[in-house]
């Protein structure tokens, strides 16, 4: 009989805010040690927090992008325990009033196909500081200046089916939280953190023990780990040992699983309200802002490319996936360009090499002219992209940049004829071959002739006009 | 008694205070003796939704802005041990990551 | 006086105190330094050239903060508390830091890790707690007003055993910021003064909205009501709960002399009826305790203060450092309040307590909102009390607190105003006000201070 695993996901993603979730300092990544620190952050005495109305906001904005609900009233508890990185012995959190509950992300499951992963809640916090073990010989280096950067944690129900089934649903929601401007959403940088609850179970059955597995540092890494307790797991099982409740690290170098915290260390939290921080009230003006601030998100994005562009379900995916993307790829459309040509473009030449912003951007209306001007047979597609890199450079105009390199359509019957002359000279062999009935031949020939124009010549004139003389 | 030794160890442990095992007896008597003087609070009737706090007047949110705070000495100056920037505690037996 | 003569003046005066062991931290020269600061003021400051004496858990950069605490022994704060900063622009100086029963835990002061406190009036007494220091040092004329805390009481309480005036203002009205935390929803710096005068112009100067504080309250500085001659057209009500039978009967005589006056200055009295006064005390020793658990978990030995333990693992050096810099007292809290919130246990002790603090906040809202102006009941149960005599039994010293817990649990101001002595023991009466009413609570207390004789006997 089969195993299912049924697993559950918390992200922690760092909301984008400048500054800490409680005090002023800044949330900078790769500061030199205890830098952005005061006495709110290192928990000195007398010390107390002010929440930080950006974070409430960009939370909010997080809640609605994932179809939460909102509450009007949550509450800050503190959640108490020990650790050095951890500044006032208790992290502040949210408890049982959280700021958002429900919610759901659909994504694509590898085995089950399209999926709506349900949530139970969202929750603010804020992180700890950092514990270096390796510094220093039986000591820990503690660096303090990540304690009190604000985190959303995304809590899902243990509705996962498979490792498979956790990367699509981590993609989509890092998707969703970037699209929204919540969060850099960096797994390098630490700002999106995975913790992933695994248990098995033979299908139909109720849910078993499950353990935690603790943060997971990339996608890869996720899928690894689950894929390493699921079958620590099943392992147990089949031989009619039970799993325990722990907390497991992952080892990157080796991919096993192994726990994290001695089995007597206690997990009672103690959670209650934190009397430093009034409960958090949200008008409906409040929330309302934040619903107005929410740009379309990547699955609406891709619905309306699809339908109203007439592109392929890949293109519309492609296109939407990145919100600067989709919002240029708009924007060529919007200046007047063919909807599919400029898919073709953006896709093709822009993601992968020049850049939509940036250095060496070409302005949304730039590209439209140069679509067009393809069109419109004025210059090759081959010509088009040398023009593209050039006027990325120089910041020409397209017909310019055309005009600068030679690149323009040539309709000039007597230059076709100079060249064709030229080519059918040189090649007296390819010439015989062809009229004795090698035609495929003429292909070669049209390429010389486009060599010779530096690909200004019109390939089909070329090729008509090398026919007549040939026959 | 509501409080035994054994409590005591468990609530020293959560707390992280060191209590000599001399002192756990008495610890517990007096803890037992508050625990049951607090617990008169049972006979509090379930009747009636307790009333929610009064919102503090005007008490909001900070602004999204960084602000460096002043401070009069650092880390190196308050802390027990500070080295090459950063705070230094002893190694955890405990934590397989500590 | 020019501020540097009030600066020679008060290290004379606590030079000469120092057998009341009332002072933890003070120098001539830090007065010097505060009384240099005043001479670079703009003059006219409310509190112009005024020694003020500060509990030592409110933290300073110039003198150390210790809490009273082996824990912060020698523990200089890098920021000032936004209630100095405050004093200071108004013109105060500060004198010393006091004091007090470690981290606020106590009614007595002698749960001091530096010793206890002696009464001004009697050495073998205790000034109460657990701003005794702070008390004691403006009974014995050292300074005209300090700064204290009240977590439960500890102003109102050593301000009624010493003779002098103590007030708690409602919470919020003043900020925390740069206060250490004992009890963050009950904590409120608070003021003594020789007079109302005194105490009021102190609040006045450190109250209002700080950003710094989530807690208190975005109003402007609390605005002093001009004094009154007669207290006609306000009604005060006499809670029955506060008047056992048993009620020591010097306190019983000196509550009501301040009754009498108040008839006499034209005032209403009735009766009134406060049911859930009784769950005051355990609700206090319940909800305080949890939140001191938390709040002192962040004296861990790691980033600031005393650590012991060092050449052990990461968990022997926490209970080392807390096992051996926190005293028995603050050890007990915080055993309990890790009790009360453990798993299990919460609902039935911390959600409990919150039930009931909610019933003694409704009980004060409905008798306020039945007409009465103001509460008079005794501050505590008894005068001054022997050192020693409630050491032994850690209840038998909260239930010294029995009329001024609920206060604190309702966050209501309220203040002591010296009425008379017992066999030369001062005895307090207390006042207490709906929220947001400290300017008339302060007027009328003037008024009633402006014709009694706080050393006369009561009987
Ligand atoms: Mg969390
Ligand atoms: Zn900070």
């Amino acid at each position: 009989m089969s195993w299912e695993t049924v697993i559950g996901l918390e992200v922690h993603v760092q909301l984008g805010t400048a500054s800490k979730l409680f005090c002023g300092c800044p949330t900078t990544f790769g500061s030199p040690p205890n830098q952005n620190v005061c006495p709110v952050c290192l928990g000195l005495p007398g010390a107390l927090p002010v929440p930080n109305e950006g974070a409430l906001r960009l939370a909010t904005r997080a809640a609605l992008a994932l179809g939460c609900t909102v509450h009007r009233r949550s509450v800050f508890a503190r959640k108490n325990y020990f650790y050095p990185d951890l500044p006032k012995g208790y992290q502040i959190s949210q408890f049982d009033r959280p700021i958002a509950t429900g919610g759901a992300v659909r994504c694509e499951s590898p085995e089950r196909g399209p999926i709506s992963v349900p949530l139970t809640r969202l929750h603010v916090e804020e992180d700890a500081g950092k514990s270096i073990h390796d510094r220093f010989a039986n000591a820990t280096a503690i660096d303090l200046n990540r304690a009190g950067v604000p985190l959303a944690e995304i809590v899902t129900e243990p509705d996962l089916r498979s490792a498979g089934e956790a990367r699509a649903y981590l993609t989509a929601l890092k998707q969703i939280l970037v699209y929204a401007g919540i969060s850099e959403c960096s797994m390098e940088q630490g700002s999106l953190r995975v913790d992933a609850n695994i248990s098995l179970r033979r299908p139909g059955a109720p849910l078993g023990t499950k353990t935690e597995v603790k943060n997971l540092n990339s996608f890869a890494n996720v899928e690894r780990a689950i894929e390493a307790e699921q079958a620590r797991q099943q392992a147990l099982l089949e031989t009619g040992r039970a799993v325990e409740q722990v907390t497991l690290l992952f080892n990157v170098g080796t991919g096993a699983v192994k726990p994290m915290r001695s089995k007597e260390d206690s997990h009672d939290y103690r959670y209650f309200p934190d009397p430093d921080l009034p409960e958090v009230v949200l008008s409906d003006a409040w929330i309302a802002e934040e619903q107005a601030a929410l740009p379309e998100l990547p699955d609406a994005k891709r619905e309306r490319f699809a339908a109203g562009y007439g592109l392929s379900a890949y293109d519309a995916r492609v296109l939407a996936a990145d919100r600067r993307t989709g919002d240029y790829f708009e924007a060529v459309v919007e200046a007047g360009a063919d909807p599919k040509a400029s898919a073709n473009w953006v896709m093709g030449e822009m993601l992968g090499g020049v850049h939509t912003t940036g250095a060496g951007a070409v302005a949304a209306a730039t590209l439209a002219a140069l679509i067009a001007m393809v069109q419109r047979g004025e210059i090759s597609h081959a010509a088009g992209k040398t023009i593209l890199e050039a006027i990325a450079a120089s910041g020409e105009t397209p017909a310019g940049a055309a005009e600068r390199l030679g690149l323009m359509q040539v309709r000039d019957d007597a230059a076709l004829e100079r060249w064709v002359e030229q080519v059918l000279a040189a090649a007296p062999k390819e010439v015989d071959r062809c009229r004795n009935g090698e035609t495929k031949l003429i292909g070669f020939l049209v390429g010389q002739v486009m060599k010779l124009s530096r690909g200004t010549a019109d390939p089909k004139a070329i090729g008509a006009l090398i026919e007549r003389k040939l026959g | 008694m509501s409080v035994t030794p054994a409590d005591v160890a468990r609530l020293a442990a959560l707390a992280a205070l060191e209590v000599a095992d001399d002192q756990v007896p008495a610890l517990a008597a007096q803890l037992d003796r508050i625990v049951s003087y607090v617990g008169q609070l049972a006979a509090l009737g379930e009747t009636g939704e307790p009333a929610a706090d009064e919102p503090i007047p005007g008490a909001g949110f900070r602004a999204d802005v960084v602000r460096h705070t002043p401070m009069a000495a650092g880390p190196a100056d308050f802390a027990p041990q500070f080295t090459d920037g950063f705070f230094v505690v002893p190694r955890s037996k405990a934590r397989a990551d500590g | 006086m020019n501020p540097a003569a009030v600066a020679a003046d008060t290290a004379e005066r606590l030079d000469r105190a120092g057998s009341l062991n009332a002072a933890l931290a003070w120098s001539p020269a830090a007065l010097a330094a505060e009384a240099r600061r005043v001479e670079a003021l703009e003059p006219g400051g409310p509190l112009h050239a005024w020694p003020i004496a500060i509990k030592d858990n409110i933290v300073t950069t110039d003198l150390p903060t210790t809490c009273a605490s082996k824990i912060l022994e020698g523990y200089r704060s890098p920021f000032n508390a936004t209630v100095i900063d405050r004093l200071r622009a108004a013109g105060g100086m500060v004198a010393c830091k006091t004091n007090m029963d470690e981290f606020a835990m106590g009614g007595s002061t002698e749960h001091s890790a530096y010793g206890r406190v002696l009464h001004p009036l009697d050495g073998d007494r205790v000034p109460g707690g657990s701003s005794g220091g702070s008390a004691a040092l403006v009974a014995a004329g050292v300074v005209p007003a300090a700064l204290g805390s009240e977590t439960g009481g500890s102003v109102r309480q050593p301000a009624a055993f010493c003779g002098i005036v103590g007030v708690k203002p409602s919470y919020g009205r003043v900020s925390r910021y740069g206060l250490v935390a004992f009890g963050s929803s009950l904590d409120c710096v608070s003021v003594f003064g020789r007079t109302v005068d005194h105490a009021a112009r102190v609040l006045a100067a450190i109250s209002g909205g700080d950003p710094a504080d989530a807690t208190a309250a975005a109003m402007p500085p609390l605005a002093l009501d001009p004094p009154r001659a007669d207290l006609r057209g306000l009604t005060f009500g006499l809670p029955v709960e506060y008047f056992p039978p048993d009620l020591h009967s010097g306190v019983r005589a000196g509550v009501d002399r301040a009754i009498g006056l108040v008839r006499e200055l034209g005032g209403r009295v009735q009766e009134v009826s406060l049911p859930h006064t009784a769950y005051a005390v355990p609700t206090y020793y319940v909800l305080a305790p949890a939140e001191a658990a938390a709040n002192l978990a962040r004296f861990d030995g790691v980033r600031f203060g005393r650590r012991a333990g060092e050449d052990t693992d990461l968990t022997a050096m926490y209970r080392a450092t807390r096992g051996q810099g926190f005293g028995p007292e603050v050890q007990r809290r915080i055993l309990i309040g890790t009790y009360v919130l453990s798993a299990g246990y919460s609902d039935a002790y911390y959600g409990k307590a919150q039930a009931a603090r909610a019933r003694i906040r409704g009980d004060f809202s409905r008798v306020f909102a039945s007409g009465i102006d103001a509460l008079i009941t005794p501050t505590t149960p008894t005068p001054a009390f022997k050192a020693g005599d409630k050491t032994a039994d850690p209840v038998a010293m909260y239930l010294a607190d029995v009329f001024v817990s609920a206060v604190s649990l309702a966050g209501l101001p309220a203040l002591s105003l010296p009425v008379g002595r017992d066999s030369g023991l001062p005895i307090g009466a207390q006042l207490i006000a709906p929220a947001w009413q400290e300017a008339r609570m302060l007027a009328i207390a003037a008024a009633l201070e402006a014709r009694l004789d706080p050393v006369a006997e009561v009987r």
